[in-house]
């Protein structure tokens, strides 16, 4: 069987205990009001899916 | 559920020169936790005056009680220098005023550990520093706070990582 080519060693994408790196390292690259608006737009999304399915 | 929006309630407690400190997920949102909540849980001081310009903001929130919300009961001003925790909702979403969290911190003992913050259109407020903000939450773990601790953690260390590398 042929060895497959290793790949180069860079960041992490997982932590060892399964936390998404790439998530929290694109949040520090936010200022925290952007932080604050992401949150903001998720929550806003999620009531608006609820407020449409209100009957489910 | 109102719409909800966290800035218009801190901009409201700012108004009204209300002294809080943010605290839970919205505080860990802040400082770049990939997580999500739908309440803003501050910290206030329970002193008699911060009570009042308290109930003044909460006012202009049209604040009631979460538990019975055909009632509307408001919170008054004793409710707001006690130890407890008085969950709301307002006219811009839920908001959970706790007097202490934790093993008994209070607003002043968590002031030593707060940041200043600017959580967008010149809203500047104090937020309860992460590594701070994982003891508390550490010392009194339920199920939610025991699935956020990892990514609290990871996100301190990443932070420090961050300030630790060389400027080129």
């Amino acid at each position: 069987m042929e060895e497959q080519p290793r790949e180069a060693p860079g960041p992490q994408e997982y932590s060892e205990d399964g936390v998404d790196l790439t998530m929290i390292r694109w949040m520090l690259s936010l200022t925290p009001a952007q932080r604050l608006d992401a949150l903001q737009g998720f929550v806003s999304s999620v009531l608006e899916i609820r407020a449409q399915n209100a009957g489910l | 559920m109102p719409a909800s929006d966290f800035l218009a309630i801190l901009r409201t407690l700012n108004e009204y020169g209300v002294e809080f400190i943010v605290v839970g997920g919205v505080g860990a949102v802040l400082q770049g936790a990939p997580i999500s909540t739908f309440d803003l849980d501050v910290v206030h001081s329970r002193s008699i005056e911060n009570a009042g310009r308290l109930l003044a903001a909460l006012r202009a929130l049209d604040a009631y009680y979460r538990i019975q919300p055909e009632r509307r009961l408001r919170p008054s001003a004793s409710h707001l220098v006690s130890a407890g925790h008085q969950l709301l909702m307002t006219c811009y979403g839920p908001l959970d005023l706790l007097g202490m969290i934790g093993h008994s911190h209070g607003y002043e003992s968590l002031a030593v550990d707060a940041i200043q913050v600017e959580a967008g259109a010149g809203v500047h407020i104090q937020v309860l520093g992460l590594e701070r903000l994982i003891a508390v939450k550490t010392e009194t773990a339920g199920e939610k706070d025991l699935a956020a601790l990892p990514i609290l953690r990871k996100t301190l260390e990443e932070q420090k990582k961050r300030r630790s590398k060389p400027l080129l």
